[in-house]
């Protein structure tokens, strides 16, 4: 378990694939483990959905992506073979498995402990228990990419070549991950909707449309000034926060 | 002084035998996927790329990838699209390496190259191979997309990144392969990689429709191929 948290160069360089398997149960059991905690709020039998979907989510995104994930993996020149890229990326998702399943028993209590699905108080609850969900999630993530950054800088030749494999990784798995999160839902369980593995015609619309169908809601419903001042502000907040990095880095030096 | 001028005719080191692995003399599919992939410059400059069996291997390797490509885009639309879109997209890639070899050969030539006709070949259908096997990759993702979505804009949008992608890994593999030929220019290569490009682009306005349907196979009306985008850019495939 440890070796798994910590991995070393040695982890990848020559992947056997009894280490390879031992890695992707790692990571399914704690995916598996902290999803039935994500479904149980809504039901138990939502729970056990979960603890699947969630494995599934990691492993469909691995199996449609592993061929570009290894291409990607040689020709921006990491010396990861398609085996290898296999494996890097088993360790990141078992990193955030490992995590995520050690803090499925507060997830689980939590779940115990908030309104449930049918009291009055459900909306409100549904979205604190989102919330606390994604938050958690994007933290174990941003753990497991952490780690698998450092993995893949101790194993290439330059930061560079490591900086735009992991890149490419991660566009690719994220844009595809999106997606099949969006096929495999219902994941949270929304109060008002019938307990189901999946959706009725799940493979219909996708994410991004559905992204861009909300970002038009809501620009619809707000004022031509608003917009205004919310794009400058997204231009200016970046350069402020930069001239702050400077600041402090001269200050250091 | 240094050692090395104190000894002018000195052994060279050996070669790393972790980083050099020679080719062999008639390498076979997955042996040329291999080399390919991991020491492209290597390869460029071997006899083995003026050689008949590497050149139609690596194009068989582009042929099936790009046909199965094709499917992957004609499941968007299903029918007749599952057979049509394949033979359009392996014989428009067969079409703009035929037409663009000519000039592939001045412009390295201007570059500096000196490379032959025939080494020229077998590096275009290297080349051809290289972004066919990353469209294969791609092609899993797109088919996800290809049966959630009606939209021409959406599914066009994310076909034409795949293909922005491969080709970019495509002309650096060029690059890298005339670079070992003796090429020292970059303008004229990246001339040719934009004219390479633009032809595959007007190819999938010319050999339309590659995801929509239609009664015919082509259709005879001549259109620039961003007109082309941006009529179709807001249409659905369910009307």
């Amino acid at each position: 378990m440890r070796d798994l948290l910590t991995p070393t160069t040695q982890h990848i360089r020559a992947p056997k694939t009894a280490a390879i398997l031992r890695t992707a149960l790692i990571a399914a059991a704690g995916f598996g483990v902290y999803g039935f905690t994500v479904g149980y709020w809504r039901s138990p039998l939502m729970g056990c959905y979960v603890a699947v979907k969630m494995p599934l989510l990691v492993a469909l995104t691995l199996a449609c992506n592993g061929l570009l994930n290894g291409l990607l993996g040689l020709l921006l020149g990491s010396g990861l073979g398609f085996k290898q890229s296999l494996h890097a990326l088993l360790s990141g998702f078992a990193i955030t498995g490992l995590i995520l399943a050690s803090v499925a028993p507060v997830t689980f209590f939590l779940a115990l402990n908030i309104s449930g699905p049918d009291s009055q108080n459900a909306t409100t609850s549904h979205s604190a228990y989102l919330l606390t969900h994604v938050s958690l999630i994007a933290i174990a993530g941003v753990a497991g990419v952490v780690k698998l950054a450092k993995l893949l800088e101790s194993y290439t030749e330059s930061r560079t070549i490591s900086r735009a494999t992991l890149t490419a990784w991660i566009a690719g798995n994220a844009f595809l991950g999106c997606q099949f999160s969006w096929v495999l839902r219902p994941f949270f369980g929304s109060p008002s909707l019938e307990v189901a593995f999946l959706r009725e015609n799940p493979m219909r619309g996708n994410f991004y449309e559905a992204v861009w169908r909300s970002f038009e809601r809501v620009i619809s419903e707000i004022d031509l000034m608003w917009m205004v001042l919310l794009i400058l502000l997204g231009i200016i907040m970046p350069i402020f926060l930069f001239h702050i990095r400077n600041q402090i880095k001269k200050a250091k030096q | 002084m240094n050692q090395e001028h104190a000894e002018p005719n000195a052994t060279p080191p050996p070669l790393n035998p972790t980083q050099y692995v020679p080719i062999p003399k008639n390498p076979n599919l997955r042996e040329l996927f291999e080399i390919l992939l991991r020491r492209p410059a290597q390869l460029a400059g071997h006899q083995v790329c003026e050689e008949k069996p590497t050149l139609l291997r690596f194009g068989l390797i582009a042929l099936l990838s790009i046909l199965v490509f094709g499917f992957v885009l004609g499941t968007f639309a299903y029918k007749d699209q599952l057979w049509a879109a394949p033979i359009k997209m392996g014989g428009g890639l067969l079409f703009a390496g035929l037409i663009c070899f000519p000039s592939l050969y001045i412009f390295s030539t201007l570059a500096g190259s000196n490379a032959s006709a025939a080494r020229l070949g077998g590096l275009l259908s290297g080349m051809l191979a290289m972004a066919g096997l990353l469209l294969l990759g791609f092609a899993p993702a797109l088919w996800i997309f290809a049966q959630g979505t009606s939209s021409f804009g959406f599914i066009g949008a994310l076909a034409l990144l795949s293909w922005l992608a491969a080709m970019i890994f495509a002309f650096r593999f060029m690059r890298v392969a005339l670079r070992v030929t003796g090429a020292t220019q970059t303008a004229p290569l990246v001339i040719w990689s934009i004219i390479f490009l633009l032809v595959t682009l007007q190819l999938s306005t010319s050999l339309r429709p590659i995801l929509g349907t239609s009664d015919k196979f082509l259709n005879t009306e001549k259109k620039f191929f961003l007109q082309h985008w941006c009529d179709t850019m807001n249409k659905s495939l369910k009307p």
